[in-house]
């Protein structure tokens, strides 16, 4: 009896708690979802309807806006840039990020703590202030209006990011593991392979996201550094702001979509990521 | 360690690529002009597919259209062979790193314009390359409150806000619009429009007791302006949507509210103060920076850019007018002859009060906006004592004038050296 009582009661406690995760996980699906969504509508509305209100819940798919950037000359082409750019990125910031986060947690080395502060310092400077000096120096040296040498730029900004986030990743791996893997005939570098790296992929896989939306996001080193390969975001963006509405919608549509598919397609890594966190 | 030579071979095959591409004969046409995609787009398929060998037509946000440009200056070598600005870009430049034009043979045929393109030097620096100007423009709803004996195209300021005073009371809501938003043009309103004319000046008259007036009479308009205008800066915008019944803007950010719903809106010439109608022109030019890959095909391209047909077409596509002499043809978009008719009748007025641009500022040229600018937030939006601002503003303004010597321009009186603020 005082059993059934107890758990009554605990089932009556446990309800508003439940009401209130509930509501709080709708209201952070509706954060994220409602302005894609109106983004989306607007996207697939006539010209009137946009300027118009109340808007409508239920899109009237109303092509107009985007069968204007699908013959908006080299939007294509602004794209795959995009996309090799923050490709590049992703590799270079992983490449050079990942061994330095390492390097960070597992070394001890004079001036540690300095160095950790000064890879913050790459962010420290505006890009409009560095994208003369910088600008100049690719004249010089060939490598202005290349992939390559955008995602340099890219690199620069993203390494921070890179490096902080597997240093902490590295740091929650016990040295145990590896020393472990040592005795058992590994070197290090293979301890590091076959023990360390499948444990952080996850972390890895999200600093290679932040550095393809930081790249992706990007746009005044780009406009300044490419001309003829340029990417989407300096192609598009400096000449939305001044757009119509109705295709300010449909081209911040556009550039948003690449960037959710991405994610989308490695969410699992994030999810394994989180997975580790709770461990 | 394979997998990492591998992504450097790959890193640099995709570099290599990229360079590869790089290299191209079509001339770059770097603008800080016609940016919005549809602008873009006209100026691509209708004005320049037409010149031979191609243009690679390129608006940017004037950030990046400076940078990179002072970058190929310093480094000596560059890609872009065009530049298309308004006067105010090139006049903040050092005229030495332009081509001098004047063997070019052509011109506007305004001596005004070909004058302001010497840039305070004795040659062409760049040639005049379109035109516009800021005019009114009304949903054909508020004309039915319009006081009693007011014709919209002789309207004075007055009236403008009895007008949208009579607006305001009949639907509850303020509906005048005012391009005061974060890219709004607001202090060309100011400098062009309001000061002209109750002031007669802009610079000389920047504190004087009629510039009070004015700064009170904008106050009495602005509590029917609606007060999100602070986020307006494209007034077709709040035309097409109803936000704004009455606005005043630049002829080219009012064309769509006219293209897309032509029957609905009507454009009108500026209002009249005690001075005078003052208004002012736009003027955007065509230039060639010293570091032109392929100076001829440069100089064709400018050439190309003033003839009468390409002016015709760059009308259609952006909504800027000719500064050559040119038979307007009758199909124009519905927008360029509402904005030419207001123009039209704006200068053919009895009252008119022209004035120029401003003109020997140098890249000083924000810092005369910012003067403006600060005025306006201060005495209308933090409602601060007009006197006491106007007073407090008048020095910034004079330091400016003194450090850049620039002389008087119209409507003020002519001076020697550079202009007082008295």
């Amino acid at each position: 009896m005082t059993d059934a009582v107890a758990s009554d009661l605990g089932a009556d406690t446990r309800k508003p708690a439940r009401f209130l995760y509930i509501s709080a996980v709708v209201l952070l699906c509706a954060w994220v979802i409602v302005p894609i969504y109106f983004l989306l509508i607007n996207t697939l509305s006539s010209p009137e309807t946009v300027t118009s209100f109340p808007k409508p819940f239920i899109p009237e798919f109303d092509l107009g806006s985007l069968t204007f950037f699908a013959g908006f000359a080299g939007i294509l082409t602004a794209l795959k840039n995009s996309v090799v750019v923050a490709g590049l990125t992703m590799i270079m910031s992983i490449a050079i990020g990942a061994p330095a986060g390492y390097a960070l947690s597992r070394f001890d080395f004079p001036g540690k703590g300095l160095f950790r502060l000064l890879i913050l310092l790459t962010r420290a400077f505006p890009l409009p202030l560095l994208a003369l000096p910088l600008a100049v120096l690719f004249i010089r040296t060939g490598l202005d209006d290349t992939a390559f040498g955008l995602a340099l730029v890219h690199t620069t900004l993203a390494i921070p990011f890179a490096v902080l986030i597997t240093f902490s990743l590295f740091s929650g791996i016990p040295i145990e593991l590896e020393e472990a893997a040592w005795t058992l005939g590994c070197t290090r570098l293979t301890a590091f392979t076959k023990v360390v790296l499948p444990l952080i992929l996850p972390g890895i896989t999200a600093s290679a996201i932040f550095a393809f939306v930081i790249s992706w996001n990007e746009v005044f080193a780009a406009a300044v550094l490419t001309i003829e390969n340029r990417t989407l975001t300096a192609f598009l963006l400096q000449n939305l702001d001044t757009s119509p509405l109705h295709l300010k919608f449909a081209g911040g549509f556009i550039l948003v979509v690449p960037a959710l598919i991405f994610i989308f397609a490695v969410r699992k890594y994030l999810f394994a990521m989180w997975g580790i966190a709770n461990r | 360690m394979t997998l990492l030579s591998k992504i450097l071979g790959a890193a640099s095959g995709v570099a290599i690529t990229c360079t590869a591409v790089a290299a191209q004969a079509e001339v770059l046409f770097w603008s800080t002009q016609a940016k919005p995609v549809e602008e873009s787009q006209a100026m691509r398929e209708q004005v320049l597919s037409a010149f031979e060998g191609g243009v690679d037509y390129q608006p940017n946000d004037p950030g990046p259209w400076l940078t990179r440009l002072q970058a190929e200056i310093q480094a000596g070598s560059g890609t872009i062979g065009v530049l298309g600005a308004l006067h105010g870009d090139f006049s903040a430049m050092n005229p030495d790193d332009l081509v001098d034009l004047s063997d070019m043979g052509v011109m506007s045929a305004s001596e005004t314009f070909n004058n302001l393109a010497k840039l305070g030097t004795d040659t062409m620096q760049y040639i005049p390359w379109m035109q516009a100007s800021y005019i009114m423009a009304a949903n054909k709803e508020a004309l039915q409150y319009l006081p009693e004996g007011a014709d919209v195209d002789a309207l004075t300021y007055d009236q403008l806000i009895a007008w949208a005073a009579n607006v305001h009371e009949a639907t509850g809501e303020p509906k005048f619009g005012f391009p005061a938003g974060p890219k709004g043009l607001k202090h060309r309103f100011f400098q062009g429009y309001l000061y002209p004319s109750y002031t007669n000046g802009v610079v000389r008259t920047f504190a004087s007791d009629e510039a009070v007036t004015a700064w009170e009479k904008f106050r009495e308009l602005w509590a029917h302006t609606n007060p999100a205008s602070t986020n307006f800066s494209f007034l077709q915008e709040q035309l097409l949507s109803g936000d704004a019944w009455i606005v005043f803007d630049h002829t080219s950010r009012l064309a769509q509210a006219f293209n897309d719903r032509p029957d609905d809106f009507v454009a009108f010439p500026a209002p009249a103060g005690p001075t005078g109608r003052g208004f002012m022109p736009v003027l955007a030019g065509v230039a060639i920076p010293n570091t032109a890959p392929d100076m001829e095909a440069s100089k064709a391209l400018v050439s190309y850019m003033l003839k009468p047909e390409t002016q015709i077409a760059t009308l259609r596509a952006t909504n800027f007018f000719p500064v050559v002499d040119v038979d307007l043809p009758d199909d124009l978009p519905p927008s360029v002859q509402a904005a030419g008719n207001a123009v039209a009748k704006m200068s053919a007025s009895a009252d008119a009060n022209p004035g120029l641009l401003p003109a020997g500022l140098g890249d000083k040229g924000g810092d005369f906006n910012r003067v403006f600018v600060d005025a306006f937030e201060r005495i209308v939006l933090a409602n601060q004592d007009i006197r006491a601002v106007l007073d407090d503003q008048k020095a910034a303004l004079a330091a400016i004038m003194e450090e850049t010597g620039a002389p008087c321009w119209a409507p003020d009186a002519p001076s020697e050296g550079a202009c007082p603020v008295e």
